[in-house]
């Protein structure tokens, strides 16, 4: 692992360099904090929802740790509710939506299309400083004493009675709602307008599809929320009745408003992680995505149907009987096209020639766990059995499954697969699986249990059960579970930190993987591309039979290399 | 579609003077048109009330006034399939707020007891006993061990 | 082929486009995405406008007698005409007419100031008679709004809807002032870049289209704003 060790990988030469990489092109701070490199913006948001993740995994480990006596451990009620609000909204407004979209997204998009930058750049960076005063502006609410509603902010309770920051936050989530407008809009512009000749829709990277759905749901949901956030701090602020029932308002109004972003943000959050999967299978089974048309226009169904079942998280809150009914149904169409998609993963690992990666491992970890969560979303989309699990732990472990086994698995599985091109670093890969194991074992320790304490009538968001302590058990395996996951998550930050500093320098391709992005050097040159690339073909074109025998010729001629946990493309001599 | 230097109508489309001109006149006739129908009660259509035909042709009016603001001002009528697609796109998306009121029309719309000077609601604070429903000491659950 | 540095020669290009054709056509699908959504943005006030006036509609009546038709119909008047020098405008960027542009942007801005003028005569008169929404809401239903408020000879309006519409209406139209107010600082700014003769606005026509289009979209709101508040039948 040393340093001095500049080795390059044989199968796809480093490109001549001419350009320093986006990370020597300027060392100042003002280089980076008023830059219009999407790459550099990219490393900017990474850092920002690092710090976030940090801020609401403090209150997480805070919640596991009260729950696991019947009576509570150190905090008092109101303080818990606190606490919980603080996860919810931190890792929603501040991690979930914008993680993937705004590291990932930012950094690869203009690379798989062969562009020079995103769009509009300077929008690009007005969106991480919004993101940033929103974020600033809801930790301040933290500090003066954070907000009780949850993160769901329910009127009257939010918008008259609570004593807590309730506007500071609201404002703060206001402010990053337009992070999110504007990167859609940037997100949309690009992938219209930017794609390199010869690069067609349809030879678009899976990403790029997921990505592009992802923008049209927060170019168009994510203003209604905003507008609604803000019609409550009026009511907070200037008593200006909207939601009021002393004044004829309705509460459900609110509710109605929020859900109708707040489902198909669900969608924003887990669409990239689609994508992130769609890559890392494709190319660690080297083989062509299976239904490669079925997975793109899955994508835009669930973005147009998630816009109809807001209902769903409404069943018991007074909605029509008739509407609820449809929402039910159309609940079960938009499982459709996210099963579509597990299918054809799962087809394209099949007699494809897979090498098991830790970025592998994420994958492969996330087809398991979205597919529980998404089949317990059904038990709660059908009314008859929503009635007995809504607002108990099966909601909580069956919306954690999605997200932290969905979301969080497709961020680290990006992190760990594009680590390489965005620093320019190796890390030790063995240490990648360890960890993959890690969470798996962890997450599924955490959450299982939690379904089980749903079904057993566990309540959500109580700070204490002591009339069922028969639920102990459950929680102290949940928390138990929960230091795992934590242990999970820390770690990384430990070998990839360690990878900027002592690791092997990358090559342009060290998985030896398919995509534009893999083309130029790591990490790529400020202008991304020292020539205008030229598509000729789809992006997934492995061909099995040479793949294989390009692997067999690498078994005979470097034996040792798979045994020792090296990554390949970084050693070679 | 991948090509970017093809050249779109949209960029050498100067609409004249005159076109803009009278599209003002003819909103500025659409808005007298509105204030003035708006001076009168119109008559009930079939099962359909007067108010309603009131407002129907106030938003009619307001959506012809709109469909030229956005296709003439806006240079949709000119633009690319793609600037039509998108321009259209919002105001669709938008119809599926209205559908909120699905949820409306299919219950009564009750305002809470006592409050808003409501005196009574639809449905009683407390659901009268129903003796086909078994009280909860008859169900013989042992739910706790 | 190098393009990596050659294009600064292109002046009002930016470096990340082949050239001017595909800036101005991604500049127009970013302003289109943008103003999607703030359709959305207005687009859910004007639901909840139309459910509570949907249940409330003679509160929603009475209370809406104490706005000045003829004071909306001006100001419809004046944005419709707004509308039309910033096309103008527009036409004369792409003509490159650098005089015209800024005259009927000075125009757009003086009817603009024009909006806001005869907005802020309109609250002035609504909190002169306890009309906002807040605990200083008017009680007394005749003292607000005179004969209307009675029917045979009792008062037939609930105070509390009336707030409802006041808190909509103030909602509503302030957040369409304050988008009002924001157009005239970007054409301020717009006015200025012309004026300096940057190249940012003399070689593209696009980018003063783009402020064009919000212009319009501001217009758009206005549009149905006016028939919705200050047009509303008469329940019958």
């Amino acid at each position: 692992m040393s340093s001095t060790d500049t080795t390059l990988g044989e199968l796809h030469p480093q490109p001549h360099r001419e350009a320093p990489s986006y990370l020597d092109d300027g060392h100042t701070i003002a280089s980076w904090l008023l830059t219009g490199d999407h790459k550099r913006i990219a490393m900017l948001y990474l850092i920002s929802v690092t710090f976030f993740f940090f801020i609401g995994s403090v209150a997480a480990g805070l919640i596991r740790f009260e729950l696991t006596s019947p009576a509570g451990v150190v905090l008092e009620s109101e303080t818990y509710n606190k606490i919980f609000s603080a996860h919810g909204v931190t890792m929603v407004f501040l991690f979930l939506v914008v993680a993937i979209p705004a590291v990932f997204g930012n950094f690869f998009i203009p690379l798989m299309i062969g562009a020079r930058d995103l769009a509009f750049p300077r929008l690009n960076l007005a969106s991480w400083y919004m993101f940033m005063t929103g974020g600033l502006c809801i930790l301040i609410g933290y500090i003066a004493g954070g907000v009780d509603t949850g993160w769901t902010f329910y009127t009257p309770y939010s918008s008259l009675y609570s004593n807590t920051q309730v506007t500071l936050v609201l404002v703060g989530v206001f402010v990053s709602g337009f992070s999110s407008i504007t990167t859609g809009v940037n997100f949309v512009a690009t992938i219209h307008k930017m794609r390199a000749p010869g690069m067609t829709w349809f030879r678009l990277p899976l990403f790029v599809w997921s990505m592009y759905a992802t923008s049209l749901l927060l170019i168009l949901g994510t203003p209604v929320v905003a507008i609604t956030l803000l019609l409550v701090i009026f009511e907070r602020l200037f008593k200006l009745p909207i939601f009021s029932p002393e004044l004829g308002g309705d509460p459900v109004l609110f509710q109605h408003l929020f859900w109708f972003y707040s489902h198909p943000a669900v969608y924003i959050m887990i669409l990239p992680a689609f994508g992130v999967v769609s890559e890392l299978i494709a190319n660690f089974s080297r083989k062509r995505i299976f239904g490669y048309h079925f997975v793109a226009f899955s994508s835009i169904a669930i973005a147009g149907l998630g816009f109809l079942v807001w209902g769903h998280h409404m069943f018991v809150s007074s909605q029509s009987m008739y509407e609820s009914v449809v929402f039910s149904l159309i609940s079960f169409l938009v499982a459709v096209p996210s099963a579509i998609k597990i299918f054809n993963w799962t087809t394209t690992m099949y007699k494809g020639n897979i090498v098991l990666h830790s970025p592998m491992l994420y994958a492969i970890s996330f087809l398991g766990i979205f597919t529980v969560g998404g089949l317990t979303g059904l038990f709660l989309g059908s009314i008859g059995t929503d009635v007995h699990l809504t607002a108990t732990y099966f909601v909580v472990a069956h919306f954690h499954y999605v997200m932290v086994g969905g979301t969080m698995l497709g961020f680290l599985g990006a992190l760990h697969y594009w680590w390489p091109k965005m620093t320019g670093r190796l890390y030790n890969d063995t240490m990648g699986k360890i960890n993959a194991i890690i969470v798996f074992i962890g997450f599924n320790l955490t959450f299982f249990p939690q379904f089980i304490l749903g079904w057993m009538g566990m309540p959500r968001r109580y700070h204490y059960y002591y009339f069922a302590p028969e639920f102990q058990a459950y929680h102290v395996m949940s928390s138990m579970g929960a230091s795992v996951l934590g242990l999970g998550f820390i770690l990384p930050a430990f070998y990839l930190t360690m990878s900027l500093i002592n690791g092997k320098k990358a090559s342009s391709n060290p998985w030896d993987a398919h995509g534009l992005e893999w083309q130029t050097t790591s990490p790529p040159p400020t202008s991304n591309f020292l020539e205008t690339p030229i598509v000729m073909d789809e992006v997934y074109d492995f061909d099995p039979v040479s793949e294989h025998e390009q692997d067999m010729k690498d078994q005979a001629e470097h034996p040792s290399d798979e045994d020792q946990g090296h990554m390949p493309g970084g050693g070679h001599h | 579609m991948a090509n970017p230097a093809a050249s779109h109508s949209h960029e050498h489309h100067i609409v004249s003077t005159g076109t803009y001109f009278l599209t003002l006149v003819k909103l500025i006739c659409l808005m007298v048109l509105t204030v003035w129908i708006a001076s009168f009660n119109l008559p009930k259509i079939g099962p359909i009330s007067g108010t309603v035909v009131n407002q129907v042709a106030a938003l009619a009016i307001a959506l012809l006034k709109a469909y030229l603001v956005v296709t003439i001002f806006m240079g949709v009528k000119f633009g690319t399939k793609l600037i039509k697609l998108w321009a259209s796109i919002g105001f669709i998306w938008v119809l599926l707020i209205f559908t909120i009121l699905g949820d409306y029309t299919t219950r009564h719309f009750e305002p809470a007891v006592g409050w808003d000077g409501a005196a009574e609601s639809a449905l009683p604070r407390e659901a009268p006993e129903d003796p086909a429903m078994p009280k909860p000491n008859d169900l013989n659950l042992k739910i706790r061990q | 082929m190098d393009h990596g540095h050659e294009h600064g020669h292109v002046p009002g290009l930016n470096h990340q486009y082949e050239d001017m054709a595909q800036q101005s056509d991604t500049y127009i699908v970013g302003m289109w995405s943008f103003l999607a959504s703030e359709v959305m943005f207005f687009g859910a006030l004007f639901f909840i406008y139309t459910l509570y006036r949907w249940n409330y509609q003679h509160d929603f009546y009475v209370a809406h007698e104490h706005l000045d038709v003829r004071l909306g119909a001006i100001n419809t008047t004046v944005l419709l005409f707004s509308s039309f020098t910033m096309v103008m405008a527009v036409q004369s960027a792409q003509l490159k007419e650098r005089i015209r542009v800024m005259g009927y942007l000075a125009v757009t801005v003086v009817c603009a100031c024009i909006f806001l003028t005869i907005k802020y005569f309109e609250y002035k008169s609504k909190f002169e008679d306890h009309l906002y929404p807040g605990l200083s809401f008017a009680d007394d239903a005749v003292k607000a709004f005179g004969n209307h408020a009675l029917e045979n000879g009792h008062v037939a309006v609930n105070m509390n809807h009336a707030q409802m519409f006041y808190g909509l209406y103030f909602g509503m139209t302030g957040l369409h002032g304050l988008h009002v107010l924001v157009g005239i600082g970007i054409l301020l700014s717009l006015i200025r870049l012309w004026y300096n003769r940057a190249n940012t606005v003399i070689h593209d026509y696009v980018p003063t289209e783009m402020v064009g289009l919000y212009w319009h979209f501001v217009d758009l709101v206005w549009i149905f704003l006016f028939p919705l508040f200050y047009l509303m039948p008469l329940p019958h």
